[in-house]
């Protein structure tokens, strides 16, 4: 079973099959848009990555009838929609706390704009 | 560029080629449709990303088959898991016998044989008549020469083993499991089915 967290493709991947149930080029097509243009996956990596996720469960295969050629298309299973909604609460999380981290010495810098005289002081006090 | 494409494929597993080998070509055929009304530039780094993603496609699939998990994508918790695949342990039906062994067998022989090369060689840039060097001793084998023998045992075992497994292939009798004799010579005379 694949463990969490997952890579930048397989995570894209899993969130255009999280709208609806996607054909290959369909999902190379939506991962680029989703990135804006920044991750395009070639076909070895995309069917890599399918091909480990069908193995681990996360994703179906299923074939479709209408007007696609009779072409497989994918889907997320129920685990593989659990798992995906699992690592989206991680990374908001993570998301959340670099926010905060971010703010916090955005703050500390402001302070010491405006007061340079508290550099040190902390030293100071410990000393 | 399509029949470089088809040439790349067969460097996957032909398991996984039956499996995806026809979706990926097709869906191949869609981006270099739709990449080829694009510059040239689009053109070439469209097929590079093509080609270094199969090559490395095929690489993983490849190393895969032969650790039995996702060595290269697991993560640092599983990595022991992954480097000792206790399930892959367990005999195929079919007597499948990883490809990429024989090379890896054959680079083990050569490291011997350059070992075994350069200790004649030490031993004879070595003069006869030094009093300190007398015939080798069980107690001088180094740890070094210990598992160098250990490794030639052990590849000349795995040698045996496959050649017994390639010999059973070879006369059929995996398929005796699978062989009905009531659908070959028709219901037994006598028996449960029979007249």
């Amino acid at each position: 079973m694949r463990s969490l967290p997952v890579t930048e493709p397989v995570l894209l991947i899993l969130l255009s099959l999280a709208e609806q149930p996607r054909h290959g080029y369909s999902i190379l097509k939506d991962v680029q848009e989703m990135s804006n243009g920044q991750v395009t996956l070639s076909t070895g990596t995309l069917y890599g990555a399918l091909r480990r996720l069908l193995q681990d469960g996360w994703i179906e295969r299923f074939e479709e009838n209408r007007a696609s050629r009779g072409r497989q298309a994918y889907r997320l299973t129920p685990a593989g929609r659990r798992n995906l909604q699992l690592e989206v609460t991680r990374l908001t999380h993570l998301t959340r706390l670099a926010g905060l981290r971010l703010a916090r010495v955005d703050r500390c810098a402001v302070t010491l704009e405006i007061n340079p005289n508290l550099v040190g002081v902390n030293r100071e006090s410990e000393a | 560029m399509l029949s470089l494409y088809r040439f790349l494929l067969r460097l996957y597993p032909p398991a996984y080629r039956d499996e995806f080998g026809a979706e990926m070509l097709a869906v191949f055929g869609d981006a270099q449709a739709e990449t080829w009304k694009k510059g040239v530039l689009a053109r070439g780094v469209f097929c590079a990303r093509e080609v270094a993603g199969l090559l490395r496609g095929a690489l993983v699939e490849h190393l895969q088959g032969i650790a039995g998990s996702d060595l290269l994508t697991a993560s640092r918790s599983r990595i022991r898991l992954s480097i000792f695949p206790l399930r892959r342990f367990t005999m195929r039906s079919e007597f499948r016998f990883p490809k990429a062994t024989a090379p890896l067998m054959a680079i083990i022989l050569a490291l011997i044989v350059v070992a075994i090369e350069k200790a004649k060689a030490i031993q004879a840039s070595l003069p006869h008549t030094n009093p300190h060097v007398g015939p080798i001793q069980p107690a001088q084998f180094t740890l070094f020469s210990t598992l160098l023998v250990v490794l030639a045992i052990t590849c000349a075992a795995g040698l045996l083993g496959w050649a017994i497994l390639f010999a059973l292939r070879r006369s059929g009798l995996h398929r005796l499991s699978e062989f009905n004799p009531s659908e070959r010579f028709g219901p037994l005379a006598g028996g449960p089915h029979g007249p």
